[in-house]
């Protein structure tokens, strides 16, 4: 259906879910350009973000913005620990053996959600759950349109981080050479620490505004896992601002397929991103200008 | 070499563990016993469903083994119900009910949950001529492959979405519903969603004055994000959306399409809408839809009103037709084999296909065809405000009241 209200319709959808996107694969994007560690378990954070926010609702009738706000230092020091507990000894170690221990975790977080909750769809349902605003001839749905302007509020926060702070350019030197950090005085083994904290604390705290647009179980979060790996991938793996563009061409691409072919191959869109980007454009978008963040 | 120690003790203790996990209650000592094995997705995407038909299997044992065991042959046997959780994964089901086989030395078997879960265990039990009764799959493909051990309690999906349609007609008749209906058809990509969509197809093309289907889309089972496509149901501008859907994809999708403002004059998602959990996710979102179901605990009859009692007092929550079926399932089974009189399983299975036993399914009777499903009729519900569920279909019930259409907007 080709008429300009429905593509102009699409793109609102687009936009609005690159906005989803972008918030729940940053976590990844800050590990892996500090650490070039693939946390498999960010699909586990982000699921216990969703299941922590319902428990804040339902003890403390918090809403989930607020509990997801709740979750970002909660989920740090969730981070931290992990990294110090058990990343660290495995670093210097084969690629396989972070990847391989990461998904233990995922496992372990997945089955102590199930002994904790059981495997019913959970759901949090506030009153403007099902609201919708009007917007010129369109109605937005007013959930998404706050996980889309939250994520804008967290990337212009990021930014202000890595760009004007201490920990943040010393993150970002990290993130560009290692080695040169350290010998320009940085403790890249905290940087590190920092980092994983902070990736972790983004995944609950997506878990928790994921909450506002969809029910979920303790296997929440491991359909995104791919979507986030495509964004990183598209967005240049260790380039953060890439991950907005990652999330954005995907978020684009999945929606205007259903136009094109058969919406039970929108999975397909981003599996073949995946291999497109890692075939044609190994170092995503960023290398397409040449800059890393 | 503390944790070397340590490793060689826990691989020998955590079998002794998990056999302790899987294994029920002994038999009385000196007590015959017929072992049932059934593979539910106890866990993972139908994880709900198949607790509840943990729950109705249990129930309907539980009631055997209470009253002094099953008679076989002149002999009471206890039983024993092995339950093995398959995580919602097809592989996995196979290779454990083979497992049940090979290594429980099951008896009988009880189905899986789900269309797909099913057909992925439905090759076993020919393989070793064990009969094998399930409530948890519908699609008419489960039973066109030729097996002779399988049966099958939930009617055809495609009979589900042909009453919907004929009830359509009828709404349509009365001038609730505009004519001709223009139908937004989305579908689950199973043989579960092809059966529905099929009758959909069948009925528009057999009736084009009364339908015209104007978008037909599949969507991925187990969807995270159906916004693009519930795009297309909106820009379709349909008066019905039907949509066959399993309960975590209804959830997901009708969620979806309240946030998205969408509305349409008639919403249903095949035999999704009245159940429990799907309410308390939805809330009043969930207000209205129409469902076709195998049974509902709406329906007035005396074994449906004791069998609702019964299960509110035993698990303090409202039966769906998931506990139904998996109560009545058991019941087959267990009526064949004491009508055999033996536990040979094709003797068993033989007695399973002559079977008709009073049930308290719409129709009140099971009883199998030769391809091993069961034709019984459905019934049609409408969710009312107040967690209420009303019978609006077949007519002749005396507790069926006419449809509230078109559905109000929220």
């Amino acid at each position: 259906m080709f008429t300009a209200q429905n593509l102009i319709s699409v793109c609102i959808t687009s936009i609005l879910t690159a906005g989803l996107y972008a918030i729940m694969s940053y976590g990844l994007a800050v590990i892996y350009g500090v650490m070039k560690v693939v946390n498999l378990s960010n699909a586990g954070f982000l699921m216990l973000g969703a299941f922590m926010t319902m428990v804040y609702a339902q003890t403390l009738h918090l809403d989930p913005i607020a509990g997801a706000f709740l979750n970002i230092p909660l989920f740090f020091a969730a981070g931290w620990l992990v990294y110090v507990a058990l990343v660290r000894r495995v670093r210097q170690a084969l690629p396989i053996a972070s990847l391989l221990m990461l998904f233990g975790l995922w496992l372990v977080l997945q089955n102590l959600a199930l002994v904790v909750w059981g495997s019913e769809d959970q759901s949090i349902i506030t009153r403007y759950t099902y609201k919708a605003l009007p917007f010129f001839d369109y109605r937005v749905a007013l959930t998404r349109l706050i996980v889309f302007s939250v994520a804008l509020a967290v990337m212009a926060v990021l930014h202000v981080l890595l760009n004007h702070t201490y920990i943040g350019k010393a993150l970002r030197a990290t993130v560009q050479d290692p080695e040169a950090a350290l010998l320009a005085g940085i403790d890249t083994e905290r940087i590190s620490s920092f980092a994983f904290g902070l990736g972790t604390a983004f995944a609950g705290f997506a878990g928790g505004l994921m909450t506002l647009l969809f029910s979920f179980t303790p296997d929440f979060g491991g359909p995104f896992q791919l979507k986030s790996f495509t964004i990183i991938v598209l967005g240049g793996l260790e380039n953060l601002a890439g991950v907005t563009v990652g999330a954005t061409i995907l978020a684009f691409a999945e929606s205007f397929s259903v136009l094109f072919m058969r919406a039970s191959l929108q999975n397909v869109v981003a599996y073949a991103l995946l291999v497109v980007a890692l075939i044609v454009m190994p170092g995503g978008v960023a290398s397409l200008f040449g800059r890393r963040t | 070499m503390r944790w070397c120690r340590r490793a060689v003790v826990g691989v020998f203790l955590l079998p002794v563990l998990v056999l302790a996990l899987v294994t029920p209650g002994r038999p009385a000592a000196g007590g015959a016993e017929i072992k049932i094995g059934t593979v539910l997705p106890l866990t993972g995407a139908f994880g709900s469903s198949g607790n509840y038909f943990k729950q109705g299997y249990t129930l309907a044992i539980d009631d055997v083994n209470g009253a002094g065991g099953l008679a076989v042959g002149g002999q009471k046997y206890h039983l024993t119900l092995i339950v093995l959780d398959d995580g919602s994964d097809g592989t996995r089901s196979r290779s454990l009910v083979e497992k049940l086989v090979t290594d429980q030395h099951v008896n009988f078997l009880l189905g899986g949950y789900d269309t797909s879960l099913v057909e992925a265990q439905e090759v076993v039990p020919d393989q070793y001529k064990i009969p094998y009764v399930e409530g948890g799959g519908a699609a008419s493909e489960i039973f066109k492959r030729g097996y002779k051990y399988i049966f099958g309690t939930l009617a055809t999906v495609y009979d589900l979405s042909k009453i919907t349609m004929n009830f359509l007609s009828v709404q349509i008749a009365d001038g609730r519903l505009p004519k001709p209906l223009t139908i937004a058809a989305v579908w689950e990509n199973t043989d579960h969603g092809k059966d529905y969509i099929n009758a959909v197809t069948d009925e528009a093309k057999a009736h084009p004055d009364l339908f015209r289907v104007v978008l037909n889309q599949p969507f991925q089972l187990n969807g995270s994000d159906f916004s693009p496509l519930l795009q297309q149901v909106k820009a379709s501008n349909a008066a019905a959306f039907l949509s066959d859907a399993h309960l975590p994809d209804f959830i997901t999708m009708h969620r979806q399409y309240l946030q998205a403002g969408l509305y349409n004059q008639f919403v249903s998602y095949g035999a999704r809408g009245p159940d429990q959990k799907g309410r308390q996710a939805l809330g009043s979102g969930a207000d209205y839809l129409v469902a076709g179901l195998w049974w509902t605990p709406a329906l007035k009859d005396a074994a449906s009103q004791l069998f609702t009692e019964r299960w509110k007092r035993e698990y303090h929550e409202t039966p769906d037709w998931f506990q139904a079926l998996s109560f009545e399932t058991t019941r087959a089974l267990l009526t064949g084999i004491s009508n055999a009189g033996t536990l040979d399983g094709p003797k068993v299975r033989d007695a399973l296909a002559r079977l008709t036993l009073r049930s308290m399914l719409p129709g009140g009777v099971i009883k199998f065809q030769p391809n091993g499903q069961v034709a019984t009729p459905y019934v049609m519900v409408q969710n009312l405000p107040g967690n209420a569920v009303q019978i609006i279909w077949p007519p002749n019930l005396p507790e069926t009241r006419g449809a509230t259409l078109p559905m109000p907007r929220p």
